[in-house]
């Protein structure tokens, strides 16, 4: 293994595991700025995992080994998909392999794993927000699998590692291709990440709230779990468009060097579109998705057009 | 050797029948039976293990020959690895009654006619095996459930679509066997007339024993009447029986097809996917949920084979037999998977009495061995790595991915949209199983019953074990058996074994790593949680206490989904409030999903062949005069027809 491979391997290891917390903080700063708050610091979700840490866990009368286990296979499964998604176009043999269909497999166990434990629950503001973002996950997952099958298509392989590689330079955005894969790609950050338009971090509110539902009766150390996945799912999406998705250098230095500012600066994107849209009502949000899809099929047509 | 091995397993099976009918020897009859089926399975893998041929080969005249090659090999060894844990789980679901006994013996006459159909070697026996196959799957019904009105009903129904979509398998079979091509031994000229017609006709034919839509209108009400074993094998083997048919004729016999035929059984299998899944979503009854999602397996088998069509006639000889290996990886998958389903719907049945979902509950706390095996299917079903239906999505969404890979523009896009659906399909199955573990196996009981199931006894619980472990050890070393699936394509390039699935143009799945990662990290996370917890307390429910009636239902958790699918299934649904004197008394709600095929494309057909029916009636006058005449007439036309030469 060269050097830059294990460099990219810490990157992986550490940004995904460590620094994830960071990328929602950032992006409750910046959107607090630009709403006039002063709001909290970015280091804010470690203070709260650190107070969650200290906490004793509770389970709700009658819950069984389902509901005990999910926060720790949500976790489990996300770490599994923080090894399968490179920081750049190299990285270690983790022994799982990069494939990009396992992800979607990872990110389907975990929401499996969250989802059962709500019926566990069996209140109605946990099953209100499991049955939702089942309901959307059906478009998420076509829309996911669908851009992601542009990029494969571009690189020949459904390899990560050589997707990042085969998407590096320019030439490839010479064709409306990847352009329309990345359009289909950014409504899958938006859902995955559980943000507006498709879903309100903030609120706490029954009614509106979509991912925060199911881990209403989680607390200590169970919920230092849950909270974690969710902000490795943003750095898991974002990691993704920014070494796909978005223009990035061939060189793998300069891969990893570049990488941390387009992460903020998808942030702060994140944070303006959070300020400037509302919250789209929860039946909508479909077709919004379904334009993505729809968007990723017409990158995929004009790949068909170009290369036959 | 093999061959002596088969043959002795089949006798068992033959003689644990016989034996079955006895009230004394009717366990030992049992035993027999499950060991023969049991040998038949391991006779069944050593074939395609060792790539030995056995008997004749086929041929397209009307003597019987009998035989075994991989890809028979192949349905046996699934057929034996059904049967046996279904036949262990008869011992004592199916009670030493009469009409348990009846059924036991049945039950194997069934299992022998579905081994029939793929040993066979000649048209003949092939389509003896085939009737059989679905005339004794009919009587085991009939005798099972005392031939009561529903099941009358039902049998009907199934024996007439069958039968009158089954006309297009005795089409495909007789067509072949007249070009001496029942087999594959004369070559059919590619895009050729009669090669599209074999090729709609086996399509239609064999399409409807399988199930896929919109031919799949007996499936859903066969299935969950018969008795639990029996529907085990009627989801688990018989309609991947008629699948076998379809590989033979379009993979093997037909030569290579054109890429729109392709792209035909691409649309037909991702409409039975996402269709039997929508469907499977807002049912309310277990074991009508599972038949439905049978289709929807079915429908992910049909997508592999239509990938492998279009990429044999594009010349991606290699990836078209990945296809074909991960459609017959799913097709093995789910044969196991569903019949797990289906035999722990039975003990549910058992323990309970019912299995309306809204009316069970908290399983897995009163049955542990039992539900902790469903929740295993459930999740193999779903597609949930590291589990075996993970493992054959995977092949098949990477199969699909390659039509759009190596295809032109019209196929390539329709390859994307297929692996757009087999997406939303499996992100549909997760929903949903999530629905079917909820309401059966978490949560507090829903019904009295509930609250006191007991645990299935020994034999039925060893059967469910059995097949759970099954999920996990194909999750696990799924490129064990996808190395020689692949090898059972004609053209095949081989492939070199590996325990995971590593293939070129994919990033790799090593089955056993991911679940060591996954388990290694749970078991870590766990650890590091410690237990330390707080008293349990109510669930929040606004401060009200979580009573019966703020219970989640079923038709509740699939509702946004229906709400978002609105515009095409067109739930249907009845709200009466009564109220006296301006004071509310009583809210009545009703409503459900209509089968939109039922209803727009068989009840038309039913009305008119009802009315054709009653035009055909009055040719019947009952006078001897009128069928004189109809007698003379026929004669001087056939006379007339002959003089013209017409006929003759």
């Amino acid at each position: 293994m060269s050097g830059a491979t294990a460099v990219a391997g810490a990157v992986q290891i550490v940004g995904g595991i460590a620094l994830a917390p960071l990328l929602p903080g950032l992006v409750q700063h910046w959107k607090a700025r630009l709403q006039g708050r002063r709001g909290p610091t970015p280091l804010q979700p470690y203070r709260e995992l650190r107070r969650l840490w200290g906490k004793s866990a509770v389970a709700p009368e009658g819950a069984t080994v389902v509901y005990r286990l999910a926060p720790a296979v949500t976790a489990a499964a996300i770490i599994a998909a923080v090894l399968v998604v490179p920081a750049a176009s190299a990285a270690p043999s983790w022994g799982i392999g990069h494939d990009a269909l396992l992800l979607v497999g990872l990110l389907a166990l975990a929401r499996f794993a969250i989802v059962t434990a709500a019926w566990d629950v069996g209140s109605g503001f946990s099953l209100i927000g499991a049955s939702r973002d089942l309901t959307l996950s059906v478009f998420v997952e076509a829309t996911l699998v669908l851009s992601l099958a542009v990029a494969a298509l571009l690189a020949g392989t459904t390899d990560l590692r050589g997707v990042v590689a085969a998407t590096a330079g320019t030439e490839v955005w010479t064709s409306p291709a990847l352009a329309l894969g990345a359009l289909a790609f950014a409504l899958v950050v938006v859902a995955e990440t559980g943000r507006q338009p498709v879903d309100s971090p903030d609120t706490h509110l029954e009614l509106t709230m979509i991912h925060e539902g199911p881990l209403l009766e989680f607390a200590g150390r169970d919920l230092v779990y849950l909270q974690w996945a969710a902000a490795a799912r943003h750095w898991l999406v974002l990691v993704l468009a920014a070494q796909v998705f978005v223009p990035h250098p061939r060189d793998l230095w300069l891969q990893l060097a570049v990488l941390p500012a387009v992460l903020i600066v998808l942030c702060a994107a994140l944070a303006l579109v959070e300020t400037l849209v509302a919250k789209m009502r929860v039946l909508v949000v479909p077709r919004l998705l379904a334009a993505g899809a729809i968007a990723a099929l017409l990158g995929i047509a004009s790949w068909l057009v170009s290369s036959s | 050797m093999i061959g002596v091995f088969l043959l002795a397993a089949l006798g068992a099976v033959a003689l644990g029948a016989i034996l079955a009918l006895g009230r004394r020897t009717f366990e030992p009859g049992l035993w027999t039976q499950a060991a023969g089926a049991a040998g038949v399975g391991v006779a069944g893998f050593w074939a395609i293990g060792s790539g030995d041929t056995l008997g004749t080969g086929f041929a397209s005249t009307f003597d019987p020959r009998l035989g075994v090659d991989g890809l028979s090999g192949l349905f046996l060894g699934t057929l034996g690895l059904i049967a046996a844990p279904a036949v262990v789980f008869s011992l004592r679901y199916l009670e030493s009654t009469r009409r348990g006994r009846m059924t036991a013996a049945l039950t194997a006459a069934f299992f022998l006619a579905l081994a029939l159909v793929v040993c066979a070697r000649d048209p003949l026996t092939f389509l003896t095996g085939w009737e059989l196959m679905t005339l004794l799957s009919g009587t085991v019904i009939l005798v099972a459930r005392r031939a009561d009105r529903l099941s009358r009903q039902t049998v009907f129904n199934y024996l007439a679509v069958t039968h009158l979509g089954g006309v297009g398998t005795w089409v495909a079979v007789l067509l072949l066997a007249d070009a001496h091509a029942f087999g594959g031994a004369v070559a059919i000229s590619s895009g050729s007339g009669l090669q599209i017609a074999i090729a709609l006709a086996a399509l239609v034919g064999m399409g409807t024993k399988a199930g896929v839509m919109p031919l799949h209108v007996w499936l859903p009400r066969a299935h969950p009447i018969a008795p639990a074993p029996v529907s085990a094998l009627m989801s688990g083997v018989m309609i991947k029986v008629a699948l076998y048919g379809l590989v033979r004729v379009l993979v093997e016999w037909v030569g290579v097809l054109p890429v729109w035929f392709g792209v035909l059984v691409l649309a037909v299998g991702a409409l039975s996917a996402v269709g039997g899944v929508v469907y499977a979503l807002f049912q309310h009854d277990l074991k009508r949920l599972l038949a439905l999602h049978s289709i929807e397996n079915v429908g992910i088998i049909v997508l592999g084979l239509g990938a492998c069509l279009i990429l044999r006639a594009r010349g991606a000889d290699a990836w078209a037999a990945f296809a074909l290996g991960a459609a017959l990886l799913h097709t093995v998958n789910h044969a196991v998977f569903k019949s797990l389903l289906f035999l722990g719907a039975g003990a549910f049945e058992r323990a309970v009495g019912s299995l309306e979902l809204d009316r069970i509950g908290g399983l897995l706390r009163r049955m542990p061995w039992t539900a902790g095996a469903f929740l295993v299917g459930a999740m193999a079903i779903a597609g949930l790595p590291p589990l075996n239906g993970f493992a054959s999505e995977w092949l098949t969404l990477q199969a699909l991915l390659h039509v759009a890979a190596y295809g032109h523009v019209g196929d390539g896009i329709a390859g994307a949209i297929a692996l757009a659906t087999l997406a939303a399909t499996a992100a549909l199955a997760l929903f949903c199983f999530v629905k079917v573990v909820g309401l059966v196996l978490l949560g507090p009981p829903r019904s009295e019953a509930a609250a006191s199931a007991e645990e299935a006894p020994m034999p039925m619980r060893a059967a469910l074990v059995f097949l759970g472990g099954v999920c996990v050890v194909l999750g696990l070393v799924p490129g064990l058996l996808f190395g020689p699936l692949v090898g059972l394509a004609p053209w095949s390039p081989g492939v070199p074994t590996h325990i995971g699935l590593e293939l070129p143009g994919t990033g790799s799945l090593p089955g056993v790593w991911i679940a060591v990662v996954l388990v290694a990290i749970t078991g870590s996370l766990t650890l590091l949680r410690g237990t330390r917890s707080a008293a349990p307390a109510p669930a929040w429910a606004s401060g009200q206490l979580l009573e019966p009636g703020l219970r989640w239902t079923s038709a509740g958790f699939t509702k946004p989904l229906r709400l978002v699918l609105e515009l095409v299934l067109r739930p249907q649904r009845e709200i009466t409030v009564q109220s006296e004197g301006g004071v509310l008394q009583k809210v009545s709600y009703s409503g459900h999903v209509p089968h939109l095929i039922d209803d727009h494309l068989y009840a038309p057909l039913e009305r008119v062949s009802l009315a054709a029916a009653a035009q055909a009636r009055r040719l019947q006058s009952g006078s001897l005069g009128t069928y004189v005449v109809y007698l003379a007439g026929l004669v001087l036309l056939l006379l007339a027809a002959a003089r013209l030469g017409w006929i003759g």
